[in-house]
């Protein structure tokens, strides 16, 4: 006896789920990219080709100055990095202090996230004031100044994660925990520590795309030496260049800029992949 | 051996860069080396690039200073400056940059928003040392000059009218401005406007200017010259166009005479380069005189600051005056856009380097 079942309608197939889910924002991405190149765009929204580039012309300036863009990328890139790596560590040891002394922990927390609502137009030219006696290096003080911005901005996402993670654990897990008669120290390395793995990456996501804005905005602000031998960020490039009219150049630094950011968001999605590999089991 | 004479070598040369900084540092108690009156332009530059103390805003007006820093043979690069004199006063800037009617005043004035250095201060003229170049004009795009040359006729005398009431009765001027909207106190619109009336009088050369908004080819030539050395493009097509640019693509001054026509459009609107200040005097001066009246306009001006890109507002139509520097404009044009410049209002450069001298 044939128990076939029946077949799927078509809308309702995982092939035609994928097709339209990828193909149809391609496909309209095909389009805009036509209307652009072909400047069939400038003429429906009334400009010229100097105000908004066409992507050749973009292109051609990246290709023209690959070591150049790639100098000054590195100069946003190594910041965000760093701030977003201390920054991350220090949220999380907020985060175990407010889990260890729960009663004002909670409270504590919410204040670290006020920090967040600074906005870095305000941070950046405070801390690049705030160095200035420290070195007088300019370009590592202007990395310095960045690296502080990032770390205040990525700090409450990972408290506020990490937190959750170190306390929200398992039904049951601490009452186990206190069977095996385990002490503080092994309940959080056996038991909160790998509960927060997770949130930990929860927490990157979003400070991941911050800490690369935070450090291409930043830039507006931060003392730097310009001229010839030197290499601003891509944040400064991309004002500087709008400031002089050059458009298809800031557009280039542009797209460095949303290169680095979905990069670097990509290398943290793989490496969250392999992490978390098993987890879940 | 080869160890020991590097040794003595450096040592050698720590001994006479002492001997040389030793020269230079003040007998005042300050750790900082100022300057002398009796040093020369010269020495005074190479000391604080050296040093890395040279500071200027960027952003499109570091050319005269790379220029001066090339004439004296040194790396054309400099310290970020920001847009007050915080980092000259604390010694982080030791030549900064300043406009004769805006920095430089608040430097050696003692009103709100000063610095009250008085005469503790001297300054490096771009004009005395050649590399001048041109800043603020009238610009349009070439489109709307050619399709409403009697506008720009008009607006372009109604403008310098305004200009030449200002520059004769500049307290006058002052008032008018403060009372438009002033983004800065009474006093230092005064001061402004006293020592705006200088740079839209004198030219590059130190000459009385009787005729106003003189688009003067030889210093317009220097400009460009310091523009196409100076301006540096990524973008191959742009800096082709900068390579070959002449001063016909960038400037025509026959909207400066000749009898003025019925205005083909009425009502316009002028960009100013920055937030409002004596800096735009005769405009402001023009349209409470009643002089936009006078040759049928009604003008709006539109001030700037920020990030304000007057040529962008420009080229897209959003207004159809503008006032920028003639270096902006060049840039302008060769990243693609079509800017004329139809009259020079500043005929010589208002930038200074500014330095503290040693008491």
């Amino acid at each position: 006896m044939k128990s076939r079942q029946k077949k799927p309608k078509l809308s309702e197939r995982p092939m035609f789920e994928t097709v339209t889910s990828v193909l149809y924002p391609l496909l309209f991405g095909a389009v805009i990219f036509v209307l652009w190149e072909t400047e069939l765009l400038h003429r429906m929204i009334g400009t010229t080709e100097s105000i908004l580039p066409t992507p050749s012309h973009i292109a051609d300036i990246i290709a023209n100055n690959p070591s150049k863009l790639f100098g000054n990328l590195m100069m946003t890139m190594l910041p965000t990095l760093i701030g977003l790596a201390l920054g991350s560590l220090l949220g999380y040891g907020v985060a175990v202090l407010a889990a260890m002394f729960g009663r004002w922990g909670a409270g504590g927390l919410t204040i670290v996230s006020c920090f967040n609502a600074i906005p870095i137009v305000a941070l950046a030219p405070v801390f690049n004031n705030l160095i200035k006696t420290v070195t007088s290096d300019i370009t590592i003080r202007g990395l310095t100044a960045k690296v502080l911005v990032i770390i205040v901005m990525c700090m409450s996402s990972m408290s506020i994660n990490a937190y959750r993670g170190l306390t929200q654990l398992q039904p049951f897990g601490e009452d186990l925990m206190a069977t095996y008669g385990a002490d503080r120290k092994t309940v959080f390395l056996m038991l909160r520590l790998p509960n927060s793995l997770p949130y930990i990456f929860t927490a990157l996501k979003v400070s991941l795309p911050l800490s690369v804005i935070s450090s291409l905005v930043s830039e507006y602000f931060i003392d730097t030496v310009e001229g010839s031998q030197s290499r601003p960020g891509l944040g400064r490039m991309i004002r500087s260049n709008i400031l002089n009219a050059q458009y298809a150049t800031a557009w280039a630094y542009i797209t460095f800029a949303c290169a680095l950011g979905v990069a670097l968001y990509i290398v943290l999605m793989l490496i969250s992949k392999r992490v978390l590999k098993n987890r879940g089991k | 051996m080869n160890m020991k004479k590097f040794t003595r070598l450096t040592c050698l040369a720590a001994a006479a860069a002492l001997s040389v900084s030793a020269s230079l540092v003040s007998c005042g108690d300050s750790s900082t080396e100022y300057y002398t009156a009796s040093q020369s332009h010269s020495e005074i530059i190479k000391d604080a690039a050296g040093k890395g103390k040279v500071g200027n805003w960027g952003l499109g007006n570091e050319y005269e200073i790379q220029a001066l820093l090339a004439k004296y043979n040194l790396p054309t690069s400099y310290l970020s400056q920001a847009f007050d004199m915080d980092g000259f006063d604390s010694d982080e800037i030791l030549l900064a940059s300043a406009m004769t009617y805006n920095e430089l005043g608040l430097v050696i004035n003692d009103y709100e928003g000063g610095y009250g250095y008085g005469n503790k201060v001297s300054t490096i003229d771009m004009n005395d040392e050649g590399v001048a170049m041109l800043e603020d004009n009238i610009f349009c795009t070439k489109e709307f000059a050619k399709e409403n040359p009697n506008t720009v006729k008009a607006f372009v005398a109604a403008s310098l009218k305004g200009w030449k009431y200002a520059c004769e009765h500049p307290e006058e001027a002052a008032q008018m401005v403060y009372e438009a909207g002033s983004s800065v106190s009474a006093d230092h619109q005064k001061f402004m406007a006293s020592e705006v009336a200088k740079l839209v009088t004198t030219d590059t050369k130190g000459q009385k200017v009787t005729n106003y908004g003189n688009i003067d080819r030889e210093a317009m030539q220097q400009t460009l010259d310091l523009a196409k050395k100076y301006i540096k493009l990524d973008d191959s097509a742009a800096s082709a166009r900068l390579a070959s640019m002449t001063l016909d693509e960038i400037c025509d001054d026959s909207f400066l005479t000749g009898a003025i026509g019925e205005p083909e459009k009425t009502s316009v609107k002028i960009q100013l380069k920055w937030l409002p200040q004596s800096q735009f005097m005769g405009y402001y001066v023009a349209a409470a005189k009643g002089y936009y009246d006078e040759v049928g306009l009604s003008v709006e001006i539109v001030s700037g600051g920020g990030d304000i890109g007057e040529t962008t507002a420009v080229s897209n139509g959003t207004v159809d005056f503008g006032v920028t520097w003639v270096s902006n404009l060049i840039a302008a044009n060769a990243g693609g856009m079509e800017l004329l410049e139809v009259a020079q209002i500043y005929q010589r450069s208002g930038l200074v380097l500014v330095y503290k001298l040693a008491q």
